[in-house]
């Protein structure tokens, strides 16, 4: 690149890595490992967000395949992480559901599955 | 020397000022994220900016002549389903045969108004309807730019395939979006008058301008999607926020046609768009579909900005609504 043109891009990028604690929270990634498997049900899921989260606005639901409930219905959020405690459950497929609000006030949804067995 | 850099950092100075003082459209729909294709324009409305986006490629004319364009798109939300948006565009005309005269210039200002009508994001579903407004007269004869205005109704949507069955969760990540516009020139014909070089006398050449279609589509795999709905594979960071895909940008002249023919051109575009928290770039192949389309293969890169993540109270709001909130605590 050219002297120039680096000091004419180098205003623009100081103002995206500046503005990088602001966006959308959009899932970074989870553990249970998004569509893993794993042997037994763990005892809580926790997502990790591209964002920090508003708590009161946050909520994560863990269902099996049967769609009963199998989280304890309070989600706790640090930061940037949400995490809900799982009852015991056994062998199949678990549908973790999200919607979380980000720190500015952007709002996002989503959903994944892992298994759980042999 | 000097001087040289000085204006380089003032142009860059209010590159980086815009976003904050004073935006064109990615959307998200549930789990989906659509990003901002480089020709067809997303499906969804919201506060954006792309600049610039730059291309190059050899044109159909005969003689060919190397087109160069640098253009520039701001979108702004007036409320939260409705948007306006700016496009400003200038073209190098660079001859490539000797006997061609080349040129400079901009092409005409134009403007969309685009209201989201429907969003489904159980189903990853958008549709959107616009107007856009090509303002005649605004730029340059030299380069193209018509004396009158042109108005293009235009449909848009955009689909994720989310929603397949557990035994296709690896189709998952692809998306498709689409338009349909159909451009009506203000003008049906233009004439120009000019002296005939053997005899002097008074010439009249007319052209019909036709009516067109403007249509195409986009075909999409996420990386991001695979990774954060359908597995986590472990794979590098840089893979997991490309999004490789392929647009077809097409325009179907369909009446008023006498002059022009109705022989459709345009381009295939394949490449690949890296997706950031407030920005993306990307890049592809314009591969003619035609002699007329174009004479090689070009390519158009961009970088577009997410003003509603980079100042999302500021110009990055709609004008009137302000940012989605709940009004409560989700029921637990």
């Amino acid at each position: 690149m050219r002297r120039s043109s680096l000091i004419a891009v180098t205003p623009l990028l100081v103002v995206l890595a500046s503005s990088a604690a602001q966006a959308h929270a959009l899932l970074d990634h989870a553990e249970p490992r998004v569509g893993n498997k794993v042997e037994s049900l763990p005892h809580e899921v926790t997502l990790w967000f591209t964002q920090k989260l508003e708590p009161a606005f946050s909520k994560v639901t863990v269902t099996n395949a049967a769609g009963e409930r199998v989280d304890s219905g309070k989600a706790r959020v640090s930061g940037n992480q949400m995490s809900v405690s799982l009852r015991s459950g056994g062998s199949g497929t678990y549908h973790v559901n999200w919607h979380v609000l980000s720190v500015d006030t952007h709002t996002s949804e989503g959903s994944f599955t892992f298994q759980v067995g042999q | 020397m000097l001087l040289s850099y000085a204006r380089a950092s003032l142009w860059g100075a209010a590159i980086a000022l815009i976003p904050l003082s004073g935006s064109s459209a990615h959307e998200i729909v549930g789990n989906r994220f659509f990003p901002a294709t480089l020709s067809i324009d997303d499906p969804g409305v919201n506060d954006e900016m792309s600049l610039p986006t730059a291309d190059s490629f050899k044109t159909g004319d005969v003689p060919p002549v190397r087109q160069r364009d640098i253009s520039a798109e701001f979108s702004k939300r007036i409320t939260e389903d409705f948007a306006i948006s700016f496009g400003t565009t200038y073209t190098f005309l660079g001859p490539i045969d000797p006997t061609a005269a080349g040129a400079n210039g901009f092409q005409n200002l134009e403007t969309t108004f685009k209201y989201r009508v429907f969003k489904s994001p159980e189903h990853e579903f958008v549709m959107s309807v616009g107007v856009s407004v090509e303002w005649g007269g605004t730029g340059s004869s030299t380069v193209g730019a018509e004396a009158f205005n042109t108005y293009t109704p235009t449909l848009y949507f955009g689909k994720g395939l989310g929603d397949l069955p557990d035994t296709l969760s690896w189709v998952r990540p692809v998306a498709i979006t689409g338009q349909v516009g159909y451009a009506i020139p203000g003008r049906n014909f233009t004439t120009t008058f000019g002296l005939d070089p053997d005899t002097g006398d008074l010439t009249a050449d007319t052209e019909f301008n036709p009516r067109v279609l403007n249509w195409g589509g986009t075909i999409q795999y996420s990386m991001p999607y695979l990774k954060s709905s359908v597995v986590d594979l472990g794979l590098p960071d840089s893979i997991n926020h490309l999004i490789p895909l392929v647009e077809a940008n097409l325009q179907t002249p369909v009446a008023n046609t006498l002059t022009s023919g109705t022989l459709t051109t345009g381009t295939i575009q394949p490449g690949v768009i890296w997706v950031g928290n407030t920005f993306q770039v990307g890049v592809e192949a314009l591969i003619p579909i035609n002699r007329q389309s174009g004479r090689n293969i070009g390519v158009i890169a961009q970088l577009h900005l997410y003003l509603d993540d980079i100042d999302p109270r500021g110009i990055g709001k709609p004008l009137f609504g302000g940012p989605v909130q709940p009004a409560s605590p989700f029921a637990r």
